[in-house]
């Protein structure tokens, strides 16, 4: 079965591709802290904040229009939360777009402010995992102290998530080249919960498996990598202007937009 | 010279009681291709676990001269690898190259040591052009291949293979028949495919309910209509 992986366009080559790992981990990292970090109702700097992400996209060329599509695949959890907020606070505001003037509430600036910022930081996200191959990202998350534990679950997670899609997809083929007419709520949840049981039982008889797997190859809990990244003067480069980018974001755009 | 495999009066109960092994013994000299054949549930994966050191029963399990107990299993895993039946349990790391590098990392060679030897294991298999590639990207075919990679790796002298052959086309059948053929190891592989078996193996172990039924030539056994039909199994059609 073909996925649509998070990182399908992590194996191309672009300067953006190239870079270290840890930098551009530690640069998603940073501008997401400083775009969670602005005022909750404050949305015209989200736009300057965007470019970022965008002009990353752009250079490691990474259809934008991939990019939009995984941020609305999990966009949902966030609407929830972001349309309840006109609901509880509803103080009159005033907006200003140059010459046009906009009455609106708290709670609408607070629902575009987090979807705004979701819809940015997700960009982000995306550019980092669309330009880093997960095997290095987790060798440049080692190198970074993260411990080695948090790394082995990270890994086997990233690689056992495709299979369970897949066995989920047979299993509901399954159910379906049966299922000849809707059978009610009660029937259809013990169905569910059948499917659910036996995927379990799988996953369990698979980590089992694993664990043999991984046993007869002599591990012993200490996870080891033969990767030699180094910092060159590029991913140096590239820190200098994320890091410039952000802090002007945030002590010289911020102050004039907020 | 100590046997390969030397296997005593090995017997093995399911936690819930059921009787997997009965009584087993046996031995195979070095460089041996052995298959190991029955019907499903006869046994045979069971008793590849037990040559790896991953099962625990009563009566002896030795590896060149050398019992399988607790102390001595991180020998036992050098010399023997253990290729599990789904490929997607033997390739559990985020690239092909890294699980190559695996097995080679933990027995604590050098860097050097370990890039030459996922070359070397690569090539043999057919897929140098691939260690980049996430395990999840690769065919069937190729998968069985790279669970094979990760073993020769660690250059064992002894490989243990549970139906490799499964879920395979009848061209990466036969890419895998020609890759097992060329190894130098000894090797036990499971399978309930005659064919498989016959094409690969000069000697076979027939097992049913957890006992041997019969142990001698290939041909021997696997050309005894009778026999195989007694056991639920066919004769190879050439």
């Amino acid at each position: 079965m073909h996925h649509a992986y998070i990182d399908k366009f992590a194996y191309q080559d672009s300067i953006i591709h190239r870079l270290d790992s840890r930098v551009k981990f530690l640069a998603t990292l940073v501008f997401t802290v400083m775009v969670l970090s602005l005022s909750r109702t404050s949305v015209s700097i989200l736009t300057c904040c965007a470019v970022g992400p965008f002009t990353v996209l752009v250079l490691a060329k990474i259809p934008l229009r991939f990019a939009f599509k995984q941020v609305l695949l999990v966009s949902p959890f966030v609407l929830i939360l972001a349309l309840s907020c006109p609901l509880y606070d509803k103080t009159p505001l005033v907006v200003a777009f140059g010459p046009f003037v906009l009455r609106t509430s708290v709670g609408w600036m607070r629902c575009f402010a987090i979807l705004g910022k979701f819809a940015v930081t997700m960009l982000a996200l995306i550019a980092l995992v669309s330009t880093t191959r997960f095997g290095d990202l987790l060798t440049g998350l080692g190198r970074l102290g993260v411990p080695n534990l948090l790394l082995i679950q990270l890994g086997l997670l990233y690689r056992y998530i495709f299979v369970l899609i897949d066995r989920a997809g047979r299993i509901l083929r399954a159910r379906a080249g049966r299922k000849l007419r809707n059978l009610g709520l009660k029937p259809e949840l013990k169905i569910a919960a059948a499917m659910v049981g036996s995927l379990l039982i799988r996953s369990i008889e698979t980590a089992e498996h694993i664990n043999i797997a991984m046993q007869g190859r002599g591990f012993d809990g200490n996870w080891h990598s033969l990767s030699e990244s180094r910092i060159h003067h590029r991913d140096v480069w590239f820190g200098f202007i994320a890091v410039s980018f952000i802090l002007l974001l945030y002590f010289f755009v911020r102050p004039i937009l907020q | 010279m100590a046997k390969a495999i030397e296997i005593k009066n090995f017997s093995y109960k399911y936690p819930d009681g059921t009787i997997a092994l009965s009584d087993i013994t046996l031995s195979v000299e070095h460089g041996q291709k052995v298959a190991l054949i029955g019907p499903n549930g006869a046994g045979k994966s069971t008793l590849l676990l037990a040559m790896g050191g991953f099962l625990k029963g009563t009566g002896k399990v030795l590896i060149n001269g050398l019992e399988v107990t607790k102390k001595t299993l991180k020998q036992i895993r050098t010399m023997v690898g253990s290729c599990l039946e789904d490929p997607d349990d033997q390739l559990f790391m985020p690239n092909l190259f890294e699980d190559v590098a695996f097995g080679p990392l933990n027995m604590g060679l050098e860097a050097e040591q370990v890039k030459s030897r996922v070359a070397d294991a690569l090539k043999t298999v057919g897929l140098t052009d691939m260690a980049d590639k996430a395990p999840h990207h690769l065919s069937a075919g190729q998968k069985r291949a790279a669970a094979i990679a990760t073993i020769l790796s660690m250059r064992p002298e002894i490989i243990t293979l549970d139906e490799p052959d499964g879920g395979l086309d009848p061209r990466n059948r036969n890419n895998l028949i020609t890759l097992l053929a060329g190894l130098p190891q000894t090797l036990i592989i499971a399978t309930c495919d005659m064919n498989f078996a016959a094409a690969v193996a000069e000697r076979a172990i027939l097992l049913d309910n957890g006992r041997i039924i019969a142990d001698s030539h290939s041909r021997k056994i696997m050309w005894d209509s009778q026999l195989m039909a007694e056991h639920g199994l066919e004769v190879p059609s050439k």
